[in-house]
């Protein structure tokens, strides 16, 4: 659990610490490589929240979906078509629903945790 | 939250530390991007999705001054050339003065005044009836352009259509029911004067089988009437010389 987590801190400060320069044609390609990545890591947290998690869909997702963006967001540049907007707006819908199943799984979780609390609670009485 | 599973301690831990290499790797990558966004904004003050426009319409510009600073260079050239002229002796400056006027006044730049004869054309009032073709009654250019030949090949030196002049490089078209001229749309009824020898240019549009007979046959309202002096416009459009380059005789 803290693992990962410690993963992420040390991610972010390692962004900080060493300044990489993208180039300026590729910064629209990353970023839609980073919504994918986020989509596939929320994607993640909600299969964990349902015990469905399993590392190698969520390993393949993840750079199957950042890869294929950015080759979306490439043929979308080649064609004179953007094509990236398309995958601006997937990605945007599926992390709502994923931040959404999250939120209700969470919910979910508490209100079984509370009303077991209670049935303990009534069996001591 | 990866449940603890003592009897597969292993599994859990490859699983983890996966989990936040992948984890570290987006994290590195978001931050890297916004740290990019933000340096991009700052030092340019505009988001990267319009770099690529503004970047088309800096090297377009950039063509622009090119070609600008070309024309700076040929004006210095002249204005090199012209001082010295005026140094060479104020005789050969007033001969190239004199030219200068002749050739401003053969390229329309300035207005001219003179005898000449005015020409008046208009399209037909006869009422069309149903099934008539529209453009019996209908003045083309064509027509004017007849009449502009007819003027040109009697003598005419100054011309001007409705207040356009014509001069070496304007060619008459049809747009809808009007003509253009010089790149303004004209409309009927269309006045022409012409600054020449009066009774030449007279005789010679108003001849029998000429353009002006022809549109009378056909009921058009046409009139010419001599003036003892009438007045031609100068041009007011630019000239663009982007291909024709003063040369030698040309084999």
């Amino acid at each position: 659990m803290w693992l990962p987590i410690a993963g992420l801190l040390v991610g972010i400060v390692l962004g900080f610490l060493v300044s990489v320069e993208i180039p300026l044609g590729v910064v629209k390609y990353t970023a839609i490589a980073i919504l994918a990545a986020i989509d596939t890591i929320l994607g993640g947290g909600r299969a964990q929240l349902e015990e469905r998690f399993d590392l190698s869909i969520f390993v393949t997702g993840f750079f199957a979906n950042t890869v294929l963006a950015a080759l979306l967001t490439a043929i979308g540049d080649l064609l004179g078509v953007d094509i990236y907007l398309g995958a601006v707006i997937a990605f945007s819908i599926r992390i709502f629903g994923n931040v959404g199943f999250i939120r209700r799984d969470l919910l979910e979780r508490y209100w079984r945790g509370a009303r077991r609390r209670e049935a303990a609670g009534q069996a001591s009485r | 939250m990866v449940r603890f599973q003592p009897s597969r301690p292993w599994r859990v831990t490859r699983l983890q530390a996966t989990l936040a290499l992948i984890l570290a790797a987006a994290g590195f990558l978001a931050v890297t991007q916004i740290r990019n966004e933000l340096l991009i904004r700052q030092q340019l003050r505009v988001p990267s999705q319009r770099l690529e426009e503004l970047g088309f319409m800096l090297r377009e510009m950039e063509r622009n001054r090119g070609v600008l600073e070309q024309q700076i260079f040929q004006l210095r050239t002249q204005l090199h050339a012209y001082e010295q002229g005026a140094s060479q002796g104020r005789d050969q400056l007033e001969a190239l003065g004199r030219q200068l006027d002749r050739l401003r006044g053969l390229a329309g730049h300035t207005h001219v005044a003179g005898p000449g004869v005015i020409v008046e054309l208009d399209d037909s009032p006869l009422p069309l009836r149903p099934g008539d073709d529209p453009n019996t009654v209908i003045l083309h250019y064509t027509d004017l352009q007849g009449v502009l030949n007819d003027l040109f090949a009697s003598g005419a030196e100054a011309v001007a259509i409705n207040g356009e002049r014509v001069i070496s490089t304007t060619g008459l078209n049809c747009v809808g029911t009007t003509i253009i001229c010089n790149a303004k749309r004209l409309a009927p009824p269309y006045r022409v004067i012409a600054v020449g020898p009066p009774d030449d240019m007279m005789a010679y549009v108003d001849r029998p089988d000429g353009v002006v007979q022809a549109l009378r046959a056909f009921a058009f309202p046409v009139k010419i009437t001599k003036a003892v002096r009438v007045g031609v416009p100068a041009y007011r459009g630019s000239f663009r010389f982007t291909y024709a380059r003063p040369s030698g005789p040309f084999q």
